[in-house]
């Protein structure tokens, strides 16, 4: 009886695996490792199935210019010029039932980059240095060192209130609190390390002091004094020409207590006493 | 033959002179009363993440800035009626001046709402107010050019801070611009040194200054001599609304002329900004990128800097002047048929055409907009008048652009949004042309009436006051 079960189960289990997998696809390379040209092929062997058509997927998106409708047995796909933006997981996607794939990984050293080539702080305040990693695999590893005499002196987070790292796999940030002058003005490199290898980049950080702003000030302050009383010395070596217009009572020899001229439009009266 | 309405200040203004200086005043303080808190949207990104607020939070300093400048308005005219124009606007430049270095050394956002809202906001208010009412002391031929060159500042600081604030971004950081700026506004206070008093002396006239509102003045009805004086037509005012004029003047609501410009505006107003707010943001909903859309903001502030100094020019010929209302209802209308035709502008060109005939219409509106205002309430209520004006208008010029982007988010397009605006200008249009039409007619008659007055009462007046003691000879105009 148990002798029976056994057998069924293997026999089951052997039929599954026929079922499960699927057609038996070759992919050659299996893998692709820092390489600047790829051919990408995937041959699928003792198929009796029907083949529609094949197809390639690149990080899960179709590329539409591999679509062919062609009943053979394997595809090709040509990498001419493997960057960040073309390295990933690669699949050969064969139009049968069930459908064949299979995934060549293409990889790359990480590629660093930064927002900025130059970041400013200002004295007293917080600087935010922030790195992009970009290609697969993403780097699992950031350091960041500062530019000291020629060399670099790595930053390690959490050794002082003045540096905080904090990093994802596809950016880091470092944060540089209470900026000095003297000390933190320099370049600062990022390093994103994957199983491949590093790629840096670096960010030259300018400190604006605080009374930067200062000077510029005080120079309009003193252009806009210097107008004003060039103007009002100007009209008080005029004003001893003319007569004095808030002088009211004393320049009206002229007073006429007439009220009837209320509505009266462009009258004009004389008086001579 | 003097306009209507126009002809009650007792002086002969210089149309000329000094008053090119104080056009150049009145330019950099009408200029930076407008163009200053729509350049400071520029900070607003950098500011929002240092505090770390939202951006709501943030469009608040623009709209508590706007709104104090609004408000300070009455208070403004007060001043200047008491003071006038030229410590009001020193007082003001000052006032930004602080407003901005304070907000420099700003720890929160309330901080800035207080010091570049509230005192940036009502110093603001303090510079716009006098530098419009000073035109009309000292231009009256001219007066329409003048008012012209001095709105054309608002385009030109605006043209000239945007490129200047992003720089002192760049190189000091928001706190040091913020510095920096408040001494670039500080002169305003050079601005407001040009605005001499003007000389009212210089040729003998009757009195005009009002009296004191505890004494009666026989000064106040001062005989006048010698040729082409324009006398007030109305010591008719009365002196019991001569103590009011000194606050607000509530008789301006019974002022027909105001009245109409009043209610014109304030549904004009409604639809006045918002096409200028959503200018770019249309541009780049067509899918044009974002540098082209800021273009097409260029484009509008260059074609508007110089239709304003041409709309002056025009309102100033002979055959304007006299009907310088039906310029003015034209150039409300036309805003209203630009924006109504604006959903058919097609692809980038299309826009181009748009931006610049609203530049067109927008400068020509905004070059009248006091002129017309002046014109028919006269420079003397001016003052008051506008500071009537701004308080009211604040609602509509608050409300507006929120309202149209409400319009745009409730229907997803921005046609309706067009089609609002269009209406909501085009209908004032209208309004406006009909009304003035009816006030001219009204203003002709009355001016018939009193010449008709005038004469019955100098002949009555020789029979009367003839006698041989005193020798009064009366000269009447024709």
């Amino acid at each position: 009886m148990k002798l029976l079960w056994a057998v069924s189960a293997l026999l089951l289990s052997c039929l599954r695996a026929n079922a499960s997998t699927g057609p038996n696809i070759i992919a050659e390379p299996s893998e692709v490792v820092n390489q600047t040209v790829a051919i990408l092929s995937c041959n699928m062997t003792e198929s009796s199935l029907p083949i529609k058509g094949s197809h390639w997927l690149h990080n899960g998106q179709k590329i539409d210019t591999s679509v062919s409708e062609d009943s053979a047995p394997f595809t090709t796909l040509r990498l001419d010029k493997i960057t960040h933006h073309s390295s990933g997981k690669y699949e050969c996607v064969f139009v049968t039932e069930p459908e064949g794939k299979k995934t060549i990984e293409v990889k790359i050293l990480p590629h660093v980059s930064t927002h900025k080539h130059s970041e400013h702080g200002n004295e007293n305040d917080e600087a935010e240095l922030v790195c992009d990693g970009h290609g697969y695999p993403l780097p699992t590893d950031w350091t960041w060192f500062k530019e000291v005499d020629g060399g670099k002196t790595p930053i390690i987070n959490g050794t002082s209130d003045k540096y905080e790292i904090k990093s994802t796999p596809n950016k880091t940030t470092l944060i540089i609190n209470s900026l000095s002058i003297d000390e933190d003005i320099g370049d600062y490199i990022c390093s994103g390390t994957n199983e491949l290898g590093t790629t840096s980049d670096k960010i030259h950080l300018r400190v604006r002091s605080r009374l930067a702003a200062l000077w510029p000030f005080l120079g309009i302050v003193a252009e806009v004094i210097i107008l004003v009383a060039i103007i009002f010395i100007y009209e008080k070596r005029r004003k001893p020409d003319e007569i004095t217009d808030d002088d009211d009572s004393g320049s009206a020899p002229l007073k006429s207590n007439s009220n009837d001229n209320h509505k009266d439009k462009n009258v004009r009266q004389r008086n001579s006493n | 033959m003097p306009p209507p309405a126009a002809t009650n200040l007792g002086y002969t203004p210089p149309d000329g002179g000094w008053g090119w200086a104080v056009v150049l005043g009145s330019f950099i303080s009408i200029g930076f009363s407008y163009a200053f808190p729509k350049s400071l949207t520029i900070y607003y990104k950098e500011i929002q993440a240092y505090f770390s607020v939202s951006y709501s939070e943030i469009a608040w300093v623009s709209s508590v800035m706007l709104a104090s400048m609004y408000a300070g308005g009455p208070v403004s005219s007060v001043l200047v009626n008491r003071f006038g124009s030229r410590p009001v606007v020193m007082v003001g430049g000052v006032m930004v001046c602080a407003g901005m270095v304070l907000a420099s050394f700003g720890t929160s956002i309330i901080h800035l709402y207080l010091c570049v809202g509230v005192i940036g906001g009502l110093g603001l208010a303090f510079n716009l107010q006098p530098a419009l009412t000073i035109i009309g002391t000292y231009f009256q031929v001219k007066r329409p050019l003048a008012n012209g060159l001095a709105m054309t500042g608002s385009p030109v600081v605006l043209f000239t801070l945007a490129p200047l604030n992003q720089f002192l971004f760049d190189s000091f950081g928001w706190r040091g611009s913020f510095l920096i700026l408040g001494g670039i506004v500080l002169n305003c206070c050079v601005a407001g040194a040009l605005m001499r008093p003007v000389n009212k002396a210089v040729q003998p006239k009757p009195k005009l200054e009002p009296p004191p509102c505890d004494q009666e003045d026989p000064a106040a009805n001062a005989n006048a001599q010698s040729a082409n004086l324009l006398t007030e037509e109305s010591q008719s005012e009365g002196k019991s609304e001569r103590c009011l004029d000194k606050f607000i003047d509530v008789s301006l609501f019974k002022h027909r002329g105001f009245l109409i410009y009043l209610i014109g505006n304030v549904f004009m107003f409604f639809g006045f900004f918002a096409p200028v707010v959503f200018l770019a943001p249309y541009a780049r909903h067509q899918g044009i990128d974002e540098y082209s859309s800021a273009f097409l903001l260029s484009i509008f502030a260059l074609v508007d800097m110089f239709v304003r100094p041409a709309t002056g020019f025009i309102g100033n010929t002979k055959w304007v002047r006299p009907r310088i209302q039906y310029f003015f209802s034209f150039a409300v209308a036309y805003n209203g048929v630009c924006h109504l035709l604006c959903p058919l502008a097609e692809g980038y060109s299309g826009l181009v055409v748009y931006t610049v005939f609203f530049g067109v219409a927008f400068g020509m509106l905004c070059a009248l907009l006091f002129e017309v205002l002046m014109d028919l309430v006269g420079p003397k209520r001016f003052s008051t008048a506008v500071g009537l004006v701004t308080i009211i208008e604040c609602g509509p010029v608050l409300l507006g652009p929120p309202m149209s982007g409400a319009l745009v988010d409730k229907f997803g397009d921005y046609k309706y949004m067009y089609y609002a605006c269009g209406v909501m200008m085009l209908v004032p249009g209208i309004f406006f042309f009909v009304m003035n039409y009816y006030n001219y007619k009204k203003l002709d008659e009355e001016r018939m009436q009193s010449a008709a007055a005038e004469m019955r009462n100098s002949e009555e007046a020789v029979e009367l006051k003839m006698n041989p003691v005193e020798k009064i000879a009366y000269e009447t105009d024709g």
